[in-house]
């Protein structure tokens, strides 16, 4: 009996989770206007169109009102600002472009632009230009010199 | 049991604070006793650690439910191999882990370098023992392990325990963790030689010579890690990704790509002693980025699939952040004289330069990703409004940024050192810059119009060209003068200079997984709700449910679908993707099945029962994804034979500065 009745919890789990059909909620419009928004359900970090945790407690909702929202015939501008209405712009999967947000997109290529610009001082700060005279260390020098001088007398 | 286990982890951190005092005040006073005995409190300190351990692992074996760890992480029909990996399955005793993976790591440290660097050795000490003393704070104060479950003041066991989660349930799962702290404590140990370098005031790179091989080991278990932990998220979460962008999964990918440019990098300063600053920089960086990953897993600030439970050690994390930040920007500072460049770029057009590009890149890459973990927070922080920064965004700022830099993998090895030629550089790019575009054209001609994938095949074909020409030129040089035939004259070149071409073999490796996440963008999926004698149908590959049936066992219940795969009418196989019920946890898990080729794997994942009775099947076809994991591969025999000592003993032509450059001098002719 036990096994019996274990091996139904999986079902019960299961149906319990899937109120309506999983597969009529992937319909490619339904997952077009999911891919702007971010499933929040904690666990992921996918959009409402691509999460695929069957029966995940938010996109599988989010799926629903999507499809009753477009049976409504709303736009997907629409739909997308309904669900920024009800939660807050954390619905969207990325920051918006607008305000403080707009940081987001614009502090990785700042991020590269000193970069180029440390590049640029160091290249400029470390390149030997050529025909620059070089004011030489005498010590040094001097012992290059006894070396050659060293050198070619082994030579002769 | 569980008393000497406690009194073991408070002994450990006793020594630790012992072993930096004494290693500090040993070198201060010049007494050698002082210093031996702190070298001594390391090996104890690793033994006691050890001892803890043995002792944890033991009361999971054996289900000793008495203790709070073990009853909420075990269960006694779980297999042994996942009783063992529960000692790393929670927060304390992942935490024990890492504090004996560090334990370990020092030790090894102290004794290979008994008799050598007697200047910078106790301050090396010092440093891995603070990280250590801070890390066993965490299991002697606020997060033991081998805290007992009591009723009052009577100690008590439940008859069994809750089990590990189903989803650690994974050979992977195993692993992966173990190779991430390999990974990430092992990074300490070049750090210390850094810091401890910066201390001494040495001038040259002796700390870089040192820790060179225990680097390249370290990132290749940090590699290891993270793919590791790919290859369990797409067999095991059931939706087939490898890479979801998670803050966790951020955080063990940053300091892996700061230790990358850091390889890079390090190579200016051995051959041209140029970039010191920026290598103390990087090597700090990489080992701050990992305690910041540490922090990310452990206090719950973000939430993540793979986070442990909310505790209060992110408070412990931030201080020791904060202090160790500080203290190490105050000595790069302060130490700037000793770190002056040895000598000067002769071109622009350089592999110096192309190593500058590689590492604004890299760092780039890392900004961004660093960026939109923590943006979350700094919205909520400034703007009062917690904003989602999930996939799309990561993926937008990435891609780019990820093909510009294989772009350069294939563009460094074609500059040489000091100064290329026009002409030089003509020769060097033409075929691998026709390799490139033959290939975009081919497969925008055979209909790929995705814009990122055409760039990625024909920067692939770009870089694989170059590495093959390095690998041809170089054997046909070797065969012209020894006559050995081609695979013996390439071992002969691999082995003359085994960092060069292990390097290069790493490029292959980058290649190989480029070409794998590029797949991507070809990826079908679909669901399928279906009985017994169904069809369906995705891609080429048509399927017919078969049967569903079920069992049981001591640790779960299983179902699982019969699924026949058909292609252009034959049998080709038949896929068993299963649903499990973990008793102990009454927590569901999916057992995929896939079938795995070169040009695509066909995913499927049973996913549960519909109103009606039918089966939910999800359904995937993943183009082109084995080659993630045979890049790995190839890493590994690449990584492998840079770590092999190379034949020939390399003479690099430094470019010495003798003088300074005096603007208004007359110019010598």
């Amino acid at each position: 009996m036990r096994p019996w009745r274990n091996s139904l919890l999986p079902l019960v789990v299961t149906a319990l989770c899937l109120g309506q059909s999983a597969s009529q909620l992937m319909r490619p419009e339904i997952r077009r206007v999911g891919a702007h928004l971010a499933c929040l359900c904690g666990n992921c970090k996918n959009t409402v169109g691509d999460c695929a945790m069957i029966g995940c407690h938010y996109s599988h909702p989010a799926r629903e009102k999507i499809d009753k929202l477009l049976a409504e015939g709303k736009p997907d501008q629409a739909i997308v600002a309904r669900f920024v209405k009800d939660e807050g712009r954390r619905a969207l999967a990325m920051p918006p472009a607008e305000g403080f947000h707009l940081l987001a997109w614009v502090m990785p290529f700042v991020a590269i632009a000193f970069g180029l610009a440390g590049i640029v001082w160091f290249v400029r700060t470390r390149l030997r230009r050529p025909g620059t005279a070089v004011a030489l260390d005498d010590e040094l020098v001097s012992r290059y010199r006894e070396r050659m001088d060293r050198d070619l007398a082994k030579l002769d | 049991m569980e008393n000497i286990g406690a009194l073991a982890i408070l002994l450990a951190f006793c020594l630790s604070v012992y072993s930096v005092a004494g290693s500090l005040a040993g070198k201060w006073r010049r007494n050698l006793f002082l210093i031996a005995s702190a070298q001594r409190a390391v090996y104890a300190v690793w033994l006691l650690l050890t001892l803890a351990s043995g002792l944890l692992v033991w009361a999971l074996l054996t289900s000793d439910f008495r203790l709070a760890y073990v009853a909420s992480k075990s269960n006694l029909s779980m297999p042994a191999i996942y009783k063992f990996a529960a000692w790393w399955g929670g927060q304390e005793g992942s935490l024990l882990l890492w504090n004996w993976i560090l334990a370990s790591y020092a030790a090894v440290v102290v004794f290979m370098n008994r008799r050598r660097f007697r200047d910078m050795m106790p301050y090396v000490i010092a440093t891995l023992m603070v990280t250590q003393a801070f890390f066993v704070a965490l299991i002697a104060f606020p997060l033991s392990p081998f805290e007992v479950l009591a009723v009052g003041k009577e100690i008590t066991a439940v008859p069994d325990g809750s089990g590990l989660n189903p989803l650690l349930q994974y050979w992977a799962m195993a692993i992966h963790p173990p190779m991430l702290y390999l990974g990430y404590v092992g990074f300490v140990v070049p750090f210390a030689f850094a810091l401890a370098s910066l201390i001494t005031r040495q001038p040259g790179d002796a700390w870089i010579h040192t820790t060179r091989r225990w680097t390249l080991v370290t990132w290749l278990f940090q590699s290891t890690g993270v793919l590791l932990g790919a290859g369990w998220a797409y067999a095991v979460l059931g939706w087939g990704g490898y890479w979801g962008w998670d803050p966790v999964e951020n955080a063990s990918f940053l300091p892996w790509i700061t230790a990358t440019a850091f390889l890079h990098s390090v190579m200016m300063q051995e051959k041209k002693g140029m970039m010191k600053v920026w290598n103390i920089v990087l090597i700090s960086t990489t080992f701050f980025l990992c305690i910041f990953g540490t922090s990310m897993t452990r206090s719950g600030v973000l939430s993540s699939v793979h986070a442990f439970a909310q505790s209060p050690i992110g408070p412990w994390f931030t201080a020791f952040l904060a202090l160790g930040v500080a203290l190490t920007a105050w000595l790069i500072l302060d130490r700037l004289d000793y770190l002056k460049s040895e000598s000067q770029l002769e071109s622009v057009v350089s592999r110096e330069s192309a190593f500058l590009f590689n590492n604004l890149i890299l760092l780039a890459g890392c900004f961004a990703i660093l960026w939109g973990t923590v943006f979350p927070l700094i919205s909520e922080a400034v703007a009062g409004e917690k904003i989602s920064v999930d996939a799309p965004f990561y993926n937008r700022i990435n891609v780019p940024i990820g093909l510009f830099l294989l772009l350069l993998t294939g563009v460094g090895p074609l500059v040489a050192w000091r100064r290329s030629s026009i002409e030089s550089l003509r020769r060097a790019f033409l075929w691998p810059v026709i390799a490139g575009a033959v290939t975009a054209a081919v497969l925008a001609a055979l209909g790929v119009r995705h814009f990122y994938a055409l760039m990625s095949f024909g920067l692939s074909a770009f870089v694989m060209c170059t590495v093959l020409t390095e690998f041809w030129k170089g054997s046909q040089a070797i065969r012209a003068k020894s006559g050995q035939n081609l695979a013996r004259a390439m071992v002969e070149l691999t082995h003359r200079n085994t960092r060069r071409y292990g390097g290069y073999v790493v490029h292959v490796a980058m290649v190989s997984m480029f070409i794998g996440f590029t797949g991507a963008a070809f990826n079908l999926k679909e669901i399928y709700e279906v009985k017994a004698g169904d069809s369906f149908r995705l891609g080429r590959y048509e399927m017919k449910m078969r049967q569903i049936s079920s069992g049981d066992n001591d640790n779960y219940t299983w179902r699982n679908a019969v699924i026949d795969i058909h292609q252009g009418g034959r049998l080709i196989d038949t896929m068993q993707p299963e649903q499990r019920l973990y008793k102990a946890s009454r927590q569901p898990s999916s057992e995929v099945a896939i079938r795995r080729a070169l040009h695509e794997d066909l995913y499927v994942n049973f996913a549960g029962t519909a109103d009606d009775g039918k089966a939910v099947i999800q359904a995937y076809v993943f183009p082109l994804v084995a080659w993630i994991w045979i890049g790995y591969w190839i890493l590994l025999v690449g990584t492998l034979i840079c770590l092999v000592p190379s034949k020939v003993r390399l003479q690099f032509a430094k470019t010495r500065v003798l003088g300074v450059v005096a603007r208004d001098a007359p110019v010598a002719q």
